[in-house]
């Protein structure tokens, strides 16, 4: 069984993951990462008895970070699906789009939100 | 030099050392064919630059409708540049050039032919397809070509070749516009021109071959391995294959990021520096001389018969400037240094040039002193931020960004370029020589300002180093 996490390069990132390890260590699952940042993502804070797997954007296919997290969901067989979210400005949603919210929507599997403490 | 040792590339291959024969002789003949595609391209924006003014009476433009022949090329060619690249990704190199050819010979009839503006316009939009797309086609055929020792000073001869090919629009323009300037509808000639290279590309291309890293990524690996085997020694051929299987790899993983990227504060920093440097190169106004310089020049107080010749040597200038930008100073001195030296330096042309426009009394000594600033700035702006800014531009972004980053930049480029292709008439007509370049001066000002404040140096960095740094938000 696996959960997977979502982690874009950013504040909300980092609390998904490590609320993600706590969640895979709980339920005694393997964790997959995805990756949403364009550089390599660092682990290191992660407890390490959790099974972790690192997964990469790569290529066109993932250039929606969306389409490359639920790809990954239905590949992997995940039970469930992490995210962190945030307040955001109506305009900054506007221009970019939400990724949280897309998720939200469209993941097969239940979702837990994080927020990050503001 | 390249041709002594072997040499390591990125992706660990050691290749054995390029050495000549036959193959050596295709090899240049692929990147002669390949160049006629920058040679068009600078043909058919340069050309209108002295076939304008006979145009103007016959097709009974103002300031408004010229503007609008000039930019809708540059309209075109940004649609061009945003299509082209998909279509040689599906299509392959090879069939790509050869039908941007025939666009380009297409193009070129329906303004030839043009009996008014509303069929002008749309053929110049056809046009400007094809130039765009070959802005984009062109660069990366002959990059996946050429072997990696001579990779780098390939492209840098695309931005020659259209130099040169503008350069060459102003002195045959000047020798029809001698010859047969009594004529009525002088400029269809000039224009007519343009179909020869087109030709010349078309039948090249034919005989051309596709390139081995598109022939990879479509996994016809045999055919590329033969390819190779026609443009480099047989062992070596066999050691390339693995190193362009490597690039293929690397440019599927340049397509990775996207819109929703920009999120990301670095991300963004890196990609408004960019969108800077490629406005800023087009609001030098490099493009308007380059377009306008005839006219320009009749303004400044040449006759009509002086001004096509006088405009030869804005054309020569570009060249020499180009020259000494590629095979001088482009790898001694830090991008960003040279870059922003240029900013300023146009800055004090345009300056220089309102001075003497607003304070000379009308005369030769007024028309030969504007003269001689516009090819200084035409000078000034190829040494420093032609070649220089479109190198750049492929640094600043990591690889995962590349794709979307130059693509968004190369847009932005054309669309600068259109706005004041656009608006140059206009503003002559409202301000005159003083106004317009004044108003250049107040604009280069602001964007050497911000290019000051945005732009990171990329040089003598490799692209690891300079990734790190952006990360942790040190842009310098």
């Amino acid at each position: 069984m696996t959960i997977i996490v979502a982690v874009p390069d950013s504040i909300e990132g980092a609390r998904a993951l490590s609320a993600a390890a706590t969640e895979a260590q709980q339920l005694g699952t393997d964790l997959v990462v995805c990756n949403l940042g364009l550089r390599p993502l660092d682990t290191a804070s992660v407890d390490t008895d959790v099974k972790l797997t690192v997964v990469d954007r790569k290529g066109k296919d993932d250039r929606d970070p969306v389409d490359a997290v639920l790809d990954e969901i239905t590949h992997r067989g995940a039970i469930r699906l992490v995210i962190g979210v945030r307040r955001r400005t109506p305009v900054g949603k506007a221009i970019l789009g939400s990724v949280s919210q897309r998720l939200l929507l469209r993941s097969p599997v239940p979702v837990l939100a994080v927020k990050v403490d503001e | 030099m390249p041709h002594s040792t072997s040499k390591a590339s990125k992706s660990g291959v050691t290749l054995p050392p390029l050495r000549p024969g036959p193959h050596q002789r295709r090899m240049d003949v692929v990147a002669v064919v390949a160049t006629f595609g920058g040679l068009l391209f600078g043909y058919d924006t340069g050309v209108l630059n002295g076939a304008l003014e006979p145009m103007k009476q016959d097709l009974a433009l103002n300031s408004v409708t010229e503007g609008l022949v000039v930019s809708s090329l540059l309209i075109g060619a940004a649609i061009g540049s945003l299509v082209v690249g998909r279509m040689s990704d599906s299509l392959g190199r090879k069939k790509t050039l050869t039908i941007l050819a025939t666009i380009f010979l297409v193009g070129t009839l329906g303004t030839v032919f043009a009996p008014t503006l509303g069929i002008m316009i749309p053929a110049r939009l056809v046009l400007g397809f094809a130039v765009g797309g070959a802005s984009v086609a062109v660069p990366v055929y002959l990059s996946e070509l050429a072997p990696t020792e001579r990779r780098g000073t390939l492209g840098g001869r695309n931005e020659l070749a259209i130099v040169v090919g503008q350069m060459l629009a102003f002195v045959f323009n000047a020798v029809i516009a001698g010859l047969w300037g009594h004529h009525e509808g002088v400029w269809r000639y000039m224009l007519a021109v343009c179909a020869l290279p087109a030709i010349a590309l078309f039948l090249g291309m034919l005989r051309m071959p596709e390139t081995p890293r598109w022939l990879i990524s479509k996994g016809r690996h045999d055919e590329a391995l033969a390819v190779l085997m026609q443009v480099r020694t047989k062992d070596r051929a066999r050691a390339e294959m693995a190193e362009v299987e490597h690039l293929a790899e690397e440019e599927v993983e340049a397509q990775t990021g996207g819109i929703t990227d920009l999120a990301i504060p670095w991300v963004r920093r890196i990609m408004l520096a960019a969108v800077i440097i490629a406005v800023a190169q087009q609001f030098t106004g490099i493009n308007s001389v380059m377009y306008y310089g005839t006219e320009l020049l009749q303004i400044a107080g040449f006759s009509d018969n002086a001004a096509p010749i006088a405009n030869v040597s804005l054309g020569v200038m570009a060249v020499i400037g180009g020259s000494i930008c590629l095979f001088v100073l482009i790898d001694r001195i830090p991008r960003r240094k040279i870059i922003i030296t240029g900013l300023v330096g146009t800055t004090l042309c345009h300056g220089l040039i309102v001075l003497a426009s607003a304070l000379l009394p009308d005369g030769k000594f007024r028309a030969s002193t504007i003269l001689a600033l516009v090819a200084l700035l035409v000078l000034v702006i190829q040494i420093t931020l032609n070649v220089p800014v479109w190198v750049c531009l492929s640094e600043l972004f990591p690889l995962r960004m590349r794709g979307f980053g130059m693509g968004v930049s190369v847009l932005v480029l054309w669309l600068a370029n259109a706005l004041v292709a656009q608006s140059f008439p206009t503003l002559v007509s409202i301000g005159g020589i003083t106004g317009t370049y004044g108003t250049f001066f107040v604009l280069g000002a602001i964007f050497s300002f911000l290019t000051w404040k945005t732009l990171p140096n990329t040089s003598g960095r490799s692209l690891e180093e300079l990734e790190e740094s952006f990360m942790q938000g040190d842009f310098r």
